[in-house]
């Protein structure tokens, strides 16, 4: 068949009609009916990401979810905090991860079967991500913990700069915890959408969303369990519609946030949508 | 008679000159001498061809042309480049100050508008190279298109959008006759048929690079391509063609030779160790028939792709048995000298192949 210009021009223009079409439908279908969550986050749980190198050009507004998972295996610095999303949650266990869809079996047997395990490629998985819920509340507790633990110790020890050091580091710590930290846990994963929803119904506390999932064992005290390692999420930034900007833009700019401060104080509410894809229906900066 | 393309012209031009240098040897060795006549009219009609290709196409007519026109080539191809990544960072710059609406219809009109641009340019220009830069430009624009709606909406990303860009990069790369764009054409089909693969696996899409082997099946598809399709009108497509199987064929290989544990066999509790072997030697057998098939069918893409290969495979093999225990004069001697034994070969494989060829009806 002869490719005249018409014909070149024709089939392009009709590739990128569907192509825009297919891809506005999709947005189209993900906003429609009831969202699947919709909550209000925070400046704890909510942030710029980085803007560096390129990026830095870009003139676009996005933010970027900040959620954790509770880990015992990192010590007293458990659930990491603000800008380090992920980890080894310790609810991910075998039974769990063989639910997901890993193979699980001889893991235990020896060290070339551990290997074998970890070498399984990651997989798409639904995550829960829960709220200002018990999880928060458990980190929250650990941390208070932690800084009697260390007051205890400096109070025992009362000329060691060491004591003193580590108790002003616990201090700093829970209040980064109270004011900054993101509340945003990781509680559950699964493969059944429906079937997680029914198990947290609460569409204004639990998100589902779409994360990578990689097979991890984690070795404490001479024991290695299997467990996985939860990484990005499908869409880690949401962007700004170009009417909240005015509202959003000026704080954020103006109030950088740091490990110990939390910049500026705003509320977001975001929705996700039939696609789980989110988008954010609205902002309020605190004044 | 079919209107020519550009890369059709210019080879009967080149074979022309070649026909006119040998006829004046024949003629001054008295083997052959056409009469005034004969020549006569051999000039005006290779004339009123040549006069025809350069009216339309812009073809080489010397050796001189010939090398500025490599120049061009090599300008046009960065000049490509460097406007699709133009058009990236200016829409990047600026797309924060409209709202979603203008975003879209900016979007859609600069990958519509390039296409545009691309074919008007395309039956106006003859030398080919404008075409190439407009038609990278609205490759760029549709990749941008794409990715930027799902900036815009949050979209969850997907393999499924290589399909599109595929799509129009080989429609371009046909309509125009750019290698270009059928090299961008094959990238987007290659990552989308590994990504399957890999996702068949159930892998999540994006880490279809930690298996190498999934991009065996792709090699397969590429291999078959200019085998069931001809492409004698559009040239060096089908080398192309051949070149990207080898790559996702041999790269792949290459990996796996040195990284046993990133192969589906590991799976099969088979020690790392014999993995690597395997595909050491399957490296050194693929590259060796690429060799042997490309010389004798006269694929010099194929050849020289897998001599590439070939002396790839041999030297990370020699490396890794002899650079520790070697004095490095030494090691360096032993790969000279493996290049000499390769260079010898080679020759041999030459004379069989004229051999064939002589001895052909």
């Amino acid at each position: 068949m002869k490719l005249t210009p018409w014909k070149v021009l024709a089939a392009g223009a009709a590739l990128i009609l569907l192509a825009n079409a297919v891809a506005l439908v999709g947005v189209y279908l993900n906003r429609s009916g009831e969202a699947d969550s919709r909550m209000t986050l925070s400046q704890r749980e909510l942030s710029m990401p980085w803007r560096g190198g390129m990026v830095r050009e870009n003139s676009g507004l996005a933010l970027a979810l900040n959620w954790r998972v509770i880990e015992t295996s990192t010590g007293e610095y458990f659930g990491s905090g603000f800008g380090a999303n992920g980890g080894t949650p310790d609810w991910l266990d075998e039974s769990r991860m063989a639910a997901l869809g890993f193979d699980t079996a001889a893991v235990a047997a020896d060290q070339a079967e551990r290997r074998r395990f970890e070498r399984q490629l990651p997989r798409e998985v639904l995550l829960v991500l829960e709220l200002g819920g018990p999880a928060w509340q458990r980190a929250l507790e650990r941390t208070r913990q932690n800084v009697a633990r260390h007051e205890a110790a400096l109070l025992a020890n009362a000329d060691s700069k060491e004591f003193a050091a580590k108790a002003k580091r616990a201090q700093e710590q829970l209040k980064r915890e109270e004011n900054a930290n993101s509340r945003l846990f990781a509680i559950d994963a699964g493969l059944d959408r429906a079937a997680l929803r029914a198990k947290y119904p609460d569409r204004g506390r639990y998100l589902i969303v779409k994360a990578t999932l990689r097979p991890r064992t984690v070795t404490r005290d001479k024991q290695t369990r299997v467990s996985g390692y939860l990484s990005a999420l499908a869409v880690s930034q949401i962007n700004v519609p170009h009417a909240l900007r005015p509202a959003l833009e000026p704080a954020l700019r103006s109030q950088r946030r740091t490990t110990d401060e939390p910049g500026a104080r705003f509320e977001a509410t975001i929705a996700f949508g039939q696609r789980l894809e989110p988008w954010i229906e609205a902002v309020a900066v605190a004044r | 008679m079919n209107t020519p393309l550009r890369s059709e012209a210019q080879r009967r031009a080149d074979e022309i000159a070649i026909f006119q240098v040998e006829l004046e040897r024949l003629d001054s060795e008295g083997v052959l001498h056409l009469d005034p006549a004969q020549q006569q009219a051999l000039r005006e009609h290779h004339a009123a061809l040549l006069a025809s290709f350069a009216g339309r196409f812009d073809i080489d007519r010397d050796a001189q042309a010939r090398q500025l026109s490599l120049g061009m080539r090599v300008a046009s191809f960065l000049g490509a480049l460097a406007l699709a990544a133009s058009v990236f960072f200016l829409f990047y710059q600026f797309w924060g100050n409209f709202d979603e609406t203008a975003q879209v219809a900016i979007l859609l009109g600069a990958a519509l508008a390039s296409l545009g641009l691309t074919v008007w340019i395309q039956t106006r220009d003859a030398s080919g190279y404008f075409t190439k830069l407009a038609a990278m430009v609205a490759f760029a624009c549709f990749v941008l298109n794409l990715t930027m709606l799902g900036q815009i909406f949050n979209i969850t990303p997907t393999d499924r959008a290589l399909l599109p860009w595929a799509a129009l990069a080989l429609l371009l790369a046909y309509a125009c006759d750019l290698r270009l764009l059928l090299a961008a054409g094959i990238c987007c089909v290659v990552a989308y048929v590994a990504a399957r693969v890999g996702e068949w696996g159930g892998i999540y899409w994006l880490h279809f690079g930690e298996r190498p082997e999934n991009f065996f099946p792709v090699a397969a598809l590429l291999f078959a391509v200019p085998a069931l399709l001809a492409h004698r009108r559009l040239s060096g497509f089908a080398a192309i063609y051949r070149i990207f199987g080898l790559l996702s064929l041999l790269l792949p290989m290459l990996v796996l030779g040195h990284w046993g544990y990133g192969s589906y066999l590991a799976n099969y509790d088979i020690e790392a160790r014999s993995i690597e072997g395997a595909y050491e030697l399957a490296g050194f057998v693929a590259s060796a028939l690429a060799i042997w098939i490309g010389a004798r069918r006269q694929w010099p893409d194929m050849v020289n792709t897998g001599i590439t290969f070939f002396v790839i495979f041999l030297y990370t093999k020699f490396f890794d048995w002899w650079w520790e225990i070697m004095p490095k004069y030494l090691f360096f001697l032993v790969l000279g000298l493996a290049a000499i034994l390769i260079l010898l070969v080679l020759k041999r494989l030459r004379r069989v192949g004229h051999g064939a060829t002589e001895a052909a009806p």
